[in-house]
């Protein structure tokens, strides 16, 4: 069996040599698929990590509360991302946050209230994201400023601080501190200005060098109203972490009148929402990633059946020296499964080059895994498997008398 | 009874229908006959009589709709595919009038190729096409390409390709049919040599020059037999050289002990037995 194996394979690579340009072709077709499932997955990796990295900088003892109950379902996720007014059911007030900090083992709280709004200091800038939080955001967040100070007890009316490129856009400098602008009417001061942090994707699913900080109940005064949607808790210790975050929940919900439209989670559950946006945009590409796939295999189908049609009057003269059709399909089947894997290495190696291009651009280290490696493996397999079997079973099913006849 | 010849091929009103109702022909109509070992068979007749039809059923390239075909006493018409197949690698060599060489394989690839489906190493292979190839004085030229080849170095090819795996029965459809008189008599001459050393040869010509080199000749008429003449006795038929899958005739007794070993060794051990 082995040998008979061995054999199909060196004839299906033989017959595929003597048409190398068609050959390279249809591993083309294959391994342009196989490359954006490749890219897709490696970059898809790459900020899944960075996340990772951010939350274990940022420390083990950081514990997050979000709006609406965990999401399991792909569905739910869907739902959750989609929902234009997802923001607005945020039922996290500012008491939620003052009950948290009056439990046990918690050392900061920082709400972040997110709204996008139009400002004006010097240049107007028509939507802005504008962050209502509290003193204690800049001691959960390690970032430093640049110049002046962070909204402070003694500072919190009207002050306001500002993300560097925020800074350049609204007043054309990187020093705007005592500068005004006017935020829904109301106007603050510029009192400090981060330090360029360049970390658009975050778990707070926040641009802090594009946001603007200010004191929230000074926001929900100016706005009217004020939606929480994350709240970050700093924990004193770490070792009874699992009876903090179930202190918070009882809290919260005794605070809720026992409803509990809330999250609260630490470790790598804080990544969640972001990891969900991360598997809702890798799993649309990754459906026109399998469709380009597709139309791969077609081409491997297509080409396999003009084969298969071109060497009728071969697979008549190898039946009549003594082939079986199953000896016909396999050969036909290792044409198209060499087609598919050399078009999957081609793609893998195509993939993640482009990989590496986009992560020269991109903040990102290119993500390389064995599971990476073996779904291209068995995907491409797969597709030479499936597109490769009807031409097979075609040439396998032939009639030795009709295909002696048939010439090219 | 004195040098009674191994009857190799039986057919009992075998018939071949194509078509339906009004356009229902027989190309075999109650066909019978018996070919004994080392028979040099020449079959004749009009186009359209049902000699290649009859040449396809006893290939098992066609299955008839009726009758029995009994190949070395077994009926083989109605087994599967697959073993039909297996029979046509070890039993049978085809010859072509169109030679039927693959023309992407040079000559010895091309000689090679039942060989593939007995289960033979490349290399294998490659030796006994090559030593075949020396017996038609082909050996230079097994590297080229069959265009490269002469109609008549082609057909020679061919006849090397049907002898190569050493079938007991060799099947030649009109193979001198695309010759001019030169190839055609080195051709025959090829046939006439492969059949002194014992094969059974059953060829389908319209050329009745040819008819000297057979030991029978069979005129073929709208699917059955007009007229069969023997030219041979039966017991002047050459005898088989080597004829390869006769161990059924040998008893337990007499194979050789096999130690004691896993089945899959003892196969393998067979295998190289064989070859």
């Amino acid at each position: 069996m082995a040998l008979l194996l061995k054999t199909h394979l060196e004839l299906a690579k033989a017959s595929l040599k003597r048409n190398k340009a068609r050959s390279f072709l249809t591993c083309l077709g294959i391994s342009i698929g196989v490359a954006a499932i490749i890219l897709i997955l490696s970059l898809m990796g790459s900020i899944e990590t960075l996340i990772k990295t951010q939350v274990s900088n940022i420390g083990s003892d950081l514990i997050v509360v979000r709006p609406s109950v965990e999401r399991d379902t792909v569905s739910k996720i869907v739902d959750e991302l989609t929902s234009s007014s997802a923001y607005l059911k945020s039922n996290l007030t500012l008491e939620d946050v003052k009950t948290i900090k009056n439990l046990e083992n918690i050392e900061s709280v920082a709400p972040l209230a997110i709204s996008v709004n139009a400002l004006s200091g010097d240049n107007a800038v028509p939507s802005a994201t504008v962050v209502g939080t509290t003193p204690d955001f800049i001691k959960i967040q390690n970032f430093s400023l640049k110049s002046g100070t962070f909204l402070s007890d003694s500072l919190k009316t009207n002050a306001a601080v500002i993300g560097s490129n925020l800074a350049n856009t609204l007043y054309g400098t990187a020093e705007p501190i005592g500068k005004t602008l006017t935020l829904l009417g109301t106007k603050f001061f510029v009192v400090g200005v981060l330090s360029e942090i360049d970390d658009p994707i975050n778990f707070n699913n926040l641009d802090l060098d594009n946001s603007l900080f200010v004191d929230a109940e000074k926001l929900a005064v100016t706005a009217g109203s004020l939606q929480i949607q994350q709240i970050n808790i700093r924990a004193k210790t770490t070792d009874s972490l699992d009876k903090t975050v179930e202190n918070i929940k009882d809290s919260l919900r005794l605070a809720n009148s026992g409803d509990a439209n809330f999250s609260v989670s630490y470790g790598d559950q804080i990544t969640h929402p972001a990891g969900s946006l991360l598997s809702i945009i890798s799993g649309v590409l990754s459906i026109v990633a399998g469709i380009s796939l597709i139309v791969g295999g077609i081409g491997i189908m297509n080409i396999m059946l003009v084969s298969v049609s071109e060497r009728t009057h071969e697979i008549g003269i190898r039946k009549a020296v003594g082939a079986s059709g199953s000896n016909i399909l396999l050969q036909f089947l290792f044409e198209s499964l060499i087609l598919s894997l050399f078009g999957g290495i081609l793609g893998l190696v195509l993939g993640y080059g482009l990989a590496f291009a986009v992560c020269l651009v991109t903040p990102f280290d290119p993500y390389l895994s064995w599971e990476i490696l073996l779904t291209t493996f068995i995907t491409a397999l797969s597709v030479g498997l499936i597109f490769g079997l009807y031409p097979a079973l075609k040439a396998a099913n032939k009639n030795p008398i009709y295909s002696l006849k048939f010439f090219r | 009874m004195p040098d009674e010849k191994e009857t190799i091929i039986k057919l009992e009103g075998l018939t071949k229908k194509y078509g339906f109702r009004e356009a229902e022909s027989f190309a075999l109509n109650n066909f019978d006959l018996t070919v004994k070992r080392g028979e040099f068979i020449m079959i004749m007749g009009p186009s359209g009589c049902g000699k290649t039809t009859l040449l396809n059923v006893i290939g098992l390239l066609d299955t008839a709709t009726s009758g029995t075909y009994f190949l070395n006493g077994e009926p083989v018409n109605r087994i599967k595919s697959r073993k039909k197949a297996r029979v046509r690698s070890k039993k049978i060599g085809f010859i072509f009038q169109n030679f039927n060489l693959i023309p992407d394989l040079p000559i010895i690839e091309n000689v090679a190729l039942p060989l593939v489906y007995s289960g033979f190493h490349k290399t294998r292979r490659l030796l006994r096409a090559s030593e075949t190839l020396e017996r038609f004085n082909l050996k230079d030229k097994e590297y080229y390409m069959p265009y490269q080849l002469s109609g008549g170095q082609q057909q020679r090819a061919a006849i090397a390709r049907a002898i190569v795996s050493k079938p007991e029965i060799i099947l030649a459809d009109e193979p001198t049919g695309n010759l001019d008189s030169h190839s055609s008599h080195i051709v025959m001459e090829e046939l006439k040599r492969i059949h002194s050393e014992g094969n059974t040869i059953i060829m389908v010509t319209h050329n009745p020059n040819l008819t000297s080199y057979a030991t029978r000749v069979i005129n073929m008429l709208d699917g059955g037999i007009d007229t069969d003449i023997k030219t041979v006795e039966d017991s002047d038929l050459p005898e088989p050289v080597v004829v390869r899958n006769r161990r059924k005739k040998t008893s337990k007794k007499q194979k050789p002990a096999l130690p004691n070993l896993r089945r899959s060794k003892k196969k393998k051990l067979k295998k190289r037995g064989k070859r």
